[in-house]
């Protein structure tokens, strides 16, 4: 063919295989952090955001620098989200993949440079939200746990287990509707956007209940009162903060 | 049946897809861009519909990587996943749906150059892999392939260092030359990999564009008109036309009355066309099934 594959272009020497920051991608982050993450997961309704917002403030209180990270909120991704729900443009493929970039976002700018830096991050939602959600779209489960290999791993993922009822019990009434894509009507199960959610919901609160014991999440009896939940929440959060550099942000 | 790299994406048939899917790889400024736009309305002319797509033209997130790349801030896992989202927007709205309706598609990349640039980003390969592992394994892969020392004229004097082409994301601080040769070359060094592994077509890419574009039509040919393939069903024709002649040749030299009657009885009887398929000019036989 006569063309050179040289390595060495004029007086330049090719350095490859590259170093960039992140080396390269490992089995959910085995990263030895200063940080902590904590992350709640569970279904619409089961009262972890709650239950997150009072972490947060008693962590502060004590002194922490927290760092809080939505599921669903990059800055760089949200418009290519917002505009495949609006045009109802997203197959389960691509609403897995719009959401593990929207992740992967997070975690190069929100997660990883924050628990490098010491701090305590938590994200309502995590990796699980995904795994559950996509598989009940219909997707390979060993595909979307493979894209979401780069997310680092939690100390501790809390998992609000509810009844179903209950947590539309919760939802009635409490927002207006039921969303599109949350109530699962993308999957054409039935038009009724009420049962449409009890079906997706039912789906991946089982795809919850496998994962419990895949990456030992920790259950929380979400019918329990917030306080009693929350003094579990704390006493867990606490074992995992023993070694951890506190970073005052406000002295 | 055609095949995927290994997974398959949820409500995906893979039967039923007649058309012929031909991709065009190269690293930057190999003219592959080029080439699709001479290739495209050769293949029209000759009566077949032809898709051409490329990276980032997907409707969901072709702005959304233009935009988020003006921003300078676009991480690498990001900028790898982003890329396999407008990928595979592209593979279900536009690649499977054409294929399904008998088009040639061209595109102007595939899974591969995603997966060297990532790769090259310093993602990990198996990783970025079994991401592109529910992708179509496509009928032909003709890489352009162009060494930097031709390359840099090209895209020196047309139009200039591009920030992207030259993994500034990579190299910040460093001359936009060096970051240019340094990038293109392990580039290069990673789509050589990808040839070996995902049997390239390999294609000169340093010489004009129509010597190239004369050699990528006789190849595009032979995958859509595959007139002189020695596939059993040729054989079984030629069998029969020979037959067919004998025929007519014995009746004609016999030179009994009412030919054409005797010929009637005495003609070997097709083949049902079950049982062979015909040549056809879109597409081979053989796969239609």
């Amino acid at each position: 063919m006569g063309i050179s594959s040289s390595i060495h272009i004029g007086p330049y020497e090719i350095f490859y295989p590259l170093t960039p920051s992140i080396s390269s991608v490992q089995q959910y982050g085995q990263h030895n952090l200063p940080g902590r993450l904590f992350v709640v997961e569970g279904i619409d309704g089961s009262g972890k955001s709650t239950q997150l917002s009072l972490l947060h403030k008693w962590l502060e209180a004590r002194g922490y620098g927290v760092v809080f990270s939505e599921w669903n909120s990059s800055p760089l991704v949200k418009d290519t989200t917002k505009l495949g729900k609006k045009k109802k443009l997203l197959t389960p493929a691509t609403f897995s993949l719009v959401h593990a970039t929207d992740f992967a976002d997070r975690t190069e700018h929100s997660i990883l440079p924050f628990l490098k830096a010491g701090a305590i991050v938590l994200c309502d939602r995590y990796i699980y939200t995904a795994f559950a959600r996509d598989v009940a779209r219909g997707m390979d489960g060993d595909w979307v746990r493979d894209l979401y290999a780069f997310a680092v791993k939690p100390a501790a993922a809390f998992y609000f287990r509810v009844p179903l009822e209950t947590a539309i019990g919760r939802l009635v009434g409490a927002r207006d509707g039921f969303k599109y894509y949350e109530a699962g009507l993308d999957l054409g199960l039935t038009l009724d956007a009420e049962d449409s959610f009890r079906l997706f919901q039912g789906r991946i609160l089982e795809e919850y209940e496998k994962m419990i014991p895949e990456f030992g999440l920790t259950v929380i009896d979400a019918t329990m009162p917030v306080e009693a939940q929350q003094a579990q929440v704390r006493r867990i959060a606490q074992s995992h903060l023993a070694n951890a550099k506190e970073l005052r942000v406000h002295p | 049946m055609r095949q995927t790299y290994g997974k398959q994406l949820p409500g995906m048939r893979l039967t039923d897809l007649p058309g012929k899917l031909i991709v065009i790889e190269g690293t930057d400024g190999a003219g592959r861009s080029t080439q699709i736009n001479l290739l495209k309305p050769w293949l029209e002319e000759l009566g077949h519909a032809v898709l051409d797509t490329g990276m980032t033209r997907s409707r969901l997130a072709g702005d959304g990587i233009r935009r988020a790349k003006e921003r300078n801030n676009l991480g690498r896992v990001t900028q790898s996943l982003f890329y396999a989202t407008d990928f595979i927007d592209r593979f279900e709205k536009e690649i499977v749906p054409a294929l399904r309706a008998g088009f040639i598609v061209l595109t102007d990349r595939y899974i591969y150059s995603l997966m060297a640039r990532a790769i090259v980003r310093g993602m990990d390969a198996n990783w970025i892999r079994s991401i592109y592992n529910v992708a179509l394994r496509p009928d032909a892969v003709f890489y352009l392939r162009i060494g930097i020392e031709q390359l840099l004229p090209r895209v020196v004097f047309s139009r200039g260092f591009d920030y992207w082409e030259s993994g500034m994301d990579l190299f910040p601080g460093q001359d936009i030359y060096e970051g240019f040769c340094n990038y293109q070359a392990a580039l290069l060094a990673e789509f050589d990999r990808l040839a070996e592994e995902y049997k390239f077509e390999i294609v000169d890419a340093s010489a004009d564009a129509e010597t190239v574009c004369t050699h990528l039509k006789r190849k595009v040919l032979e995958i859509i008109e595959p007139v002189h393939v020695e596939a059993p069903e040729a054989k079984l024709l030629g069998a029969f036309a020979e037959s067919l002649a004998e025929k007519i040749f014995a009746n004609l030299s016999s030179g009994n009355g009412a030919p054409e009657h005797r010929a009637a009885q005495s003609f070997p009887t097709a083949p049902p066309a079950a049982q062979v398929p015909l040549l056809r000019r879109n597409g081979s036989a053989g796969e239609r099934k």
